[in-house]
């Protein structure tokens, strides 16, 4: 069975393989043992409730119960730039008009912005690719919304994700080369591997400070403006099913869009509701993993567990789960839980 | 004998054929007559000093070929850059991007929009008949300016400025023009600078984009041209830089064409001047000078020669005495040739 729980410390050495799988882009699994470390040491703290809420970090991962292997992580950012400045361009519009010369002409403009520091994020969405299938994909991205709508209180009203940009097949940004490298004459790679350590700010400082006015850019940087990279379009669609956004806010270095939701108007913490449980040997499989699949949460925050169980155990104010499944939620008899679809829209 | 003075309405005819035939383009005089008389107009104000504030003076001159009294070339002078409105340029500045813990160092080219030479006196408008520009009379006509200025130097700024036209592609088109401002007003650099004739060099400026631009940014052609005259300029900037002048940290927003800077009193025509009582007489040997008479606003300005001693009276012939307004016991001034 596979599950979502807090990160462990133990899990340092899963998480470096899966940094290394991930290559170019994913800029934040860092591919270093000590900013791993530290990351990890962060979450681990985060759900020992002794972090402060603009510093907390919550990392999940996904278990197989039956082997104890790691499948991917996600993660929730309380409030981001705090820990370090946080930049985007807004896409802006400059108007040059006069009535005299029958001149008006809009002109798409990029602003560096601290704009989104303050607000969560998630992000860290990693699935090693042997577990690419079924639902597992879409449960570790969702599973992050019943603690979003259980904790709302540790949250910034706004949540946003960034997305990864476009880069062609050599790892190329056509944004970078037509921006940041005339700046810095470094590779996107090697940027995005500081950004990964950590220095994403260092380089931040080096980039042009006034506004960029888009068509000063070359036709291939101005085309990757929001612009996804096609492994995240899969990604970008489970957010905007959510009810996720294009925000006018891109990456400074590979112009990657960031989508943003209110909490409460994500989809999946707006249906979530709370269920009583019994146990019942009688409760019905996953018939179908494209179906009516629902996650199911506990409602505690140093322990908390999901699980995925069909839909058709839902009955009566109550869901069914099996002796394994409580005990992987840690149930006691007046405990409720937290349950949602993982689709929109199926009860 | 050639001699410049104050431009006349008379002149006008005159003016607009030169124009039609210079090879730089003289955007500072309007080609729409109406406008050039308006001009024609105020600089005679300018001389006759009835200006109520005369920070707006603007003084046109015109060479006169005094045998045929055609004009031969025309130029200008504005005592304060502006006037009530902002002079634009662009400010070629560097910003260090720096990180010791990444070891990196980029200096980045910027252009800021710049007012910083409104209230500057600038030279403008300078034109002259083809068969004349390897003549002594271009020097003449530009250095004219500076002789003028050395007698009422309380109305000019202490810096003078002068834009000089930028480099053109062998389209004749503005590659620095199409790397900025094309993206801004979707004309072409001919429509704009049409537009800067019959407007204003300030209207069509206001609508350029505020922000800094990055150097880095621009085309590879548009780089190439920042900071470089037009070859047709050569001879005028020679003469500007035998003055003193020198490339400022200014160029123009619409070609990228240098702004030459230099401080009013270091000018050397201006500080090599003299001025001394004038004894006229039928012959006269001597070597050649640039001389002008002292009555800014009956100015007449040639080349000559007179006879300079230890005195404080010169030699001069007579008909370069006439020619210029003056008579025994008038005040000339004279400087280098």
């Amino acid at each position: 069975m596979f599950y979502i729980r807090p990160i462990e410390p133990r899990d340092l050495d899963d998480l470096i393989v899966m940094a290394d799988e991930s290559g170019v882009g994913v800029t934040s699994l860092p591919a270093n043992r000590q900013k791993m470390s530290a990351k990890i040491e962060r979450a681990v703290q985060t759900f020992s409730g002794n972090v402060e809420p603009k510093d907390a970090l919550y990392l999940f991962v996904l278990e197989d119960s039956e082997t104890g292997a790691l499948a991917g992580v996600s993660a929730i950012e309380s409030q981001i730039g705090h820990q370090n400045v946080w930049y985007n361009y807004r896409i802006g519009n400059t108007v040059n008009a006069s009535s005299e010369l029958g001149v008006h002409k809009q002109t798409k403009t990029l602003f560096l912005s601290n704009d989104l520091t303050g607000t969560s994020e998630v992000c860290t969405l990693f699935l090693r690719e042997k577990y690419r299938k079924g639902i597992n994909g879409r449960f570790l991205s969702k599973q992050r919304y019943l603690f979003l709508a259980e904790f709302q209180h540790l949250f910034n009203e706004r949540v946003i994700a960034e997305m990864r940009g476009y880069s062609d097949e050599h790892g190329i940004s056509p944004f970078w080369e037509g921006l940041g490298r005339k700046f810095f004459k470094m590779d996107f790679k090697d940027a995005d591997y500081l950004t990964g350590m950590g220095d994403k700010a260092f380089i931040a400082e080096l980039m042009p400070k006034f506004p960029i006015y888009v068509p000063f850019l070359d036709q291939a940087a101005q085309d990757t403006i929001s612009k996804v990279h096609e492994n995240t379009e899969p990604a970008l669609a489970l957010l905007m099913q959510e009810g996720f956004r294009l925000n006018n806010y891109i990456d400074i270095f590979d112009a990657g869009p960031t989508v943003e939701c209110r909490l409460q108007d994500i989809r999946a913490v707006r249906e979530s509701t709370l269920w009583s449980w019994i146990q019942s040997d009688a409760r019905i499989e996953i018939s179908d993993p494209r179906g009516d699949v629902w996650m199911v949460s506990n409602l505690k925050f140093s322990e908390y567990r999901v699980i995925m169980v069909d839909g058709a155990n839902f009955k009566n104010g109550q869901v069914a789960l099996t002796s394994a499944e409580i005990d992987i939620l840690g149930l006691s008899s007046e405990d409720q839980v937290r349950a949602v679809a993982i689709k929109p829209n199926t009860k | 004998m050639y001699i410049v003075r104050p431009v006349s309405i008379i002149d006008l005819p005159g003016i607009e054929q030169l124009l039609v035939n210079n090879e730089v383009r003289v955007t500072t005089l309007p080609s729409d007559r109406d406008k050039l008389g308006e001009l024609l107009n105020l600089s005679a104000l300018s001389f006759e000093k009835q200006l109520d504030n005369p920070r707006e003076s603007t003084f046109i001159f015109v060479l006169e070929n005094t045998e045929t009294g055609e004009v031969s070339g025309v130029s200008g002078l504005d005592a304060y850059a502006g006037v009530g409105y902002p002079f634009f340029n662009y400010r070629m500045e560097e910003l260090i991007h720096a990180s010791h813990h990444l070891g990196v160092h980029v200096a980045a080219e910027i252009l800021y929009l710049s007012h910083e030479l409104t209230g500057s006196s600038v030279l403008r408008s300078f034109a002259i008949k083809k068969e004349l520009r390897d003549t002594p009379y271009f020097e003449l006509l530009s250095r004219a300016r500076f002789m003028f200025m050395a007698q009422d130097l309380d109305l000019f700024s202490d810096v003078t400025v002068t834009e000089i036209q930028g480099q053109l592609n062998e389209q004749g088109d503005s590659d620095f023009w199409n790397s900025i401002g094309k993206h801004f007003f979707d004309i072409d650099f001919h429509t704009a600078d049409y537009y800067v004739g019959i407007k204003s060099k300030t209207f069509i400026a206001e609508l350029m984009p505020q922000h800094p631009i990055y150097v880095s940014l621009l085309t590879p052609e548009a780089q190439s041209v920042m900071n470089k005259a037009h070859p047709a300029t050569d001879r005028t900037c020679q003469l500007l830089s035998r003055d003193g002048f020198d490339k400022s940290r200014y160029i123009d927003i619409f070609d990228g064409g240098p702004v030459l800077k230099n401080k009013t009193r270091n000018i050397q025509t201006i500080s090599n001047s003299k001025q001394k009582v004038i004894v006229t007489s039928d012959l006269v040997g001597g070597i050649k000078y640039l001389i002008s008479n002292t009555d800014p606003g009956k100015f007449r300005c040639t080349i000559g020669n007179l006879v300079d001693g230890i005195g404080d009276s010169v030699r001069l012939e007579k008909s370069l005495a006439r020619a210029i307004n003056a008579t025994d016991g008038d005040s000339i001034r004279y400087s280098f040739l």
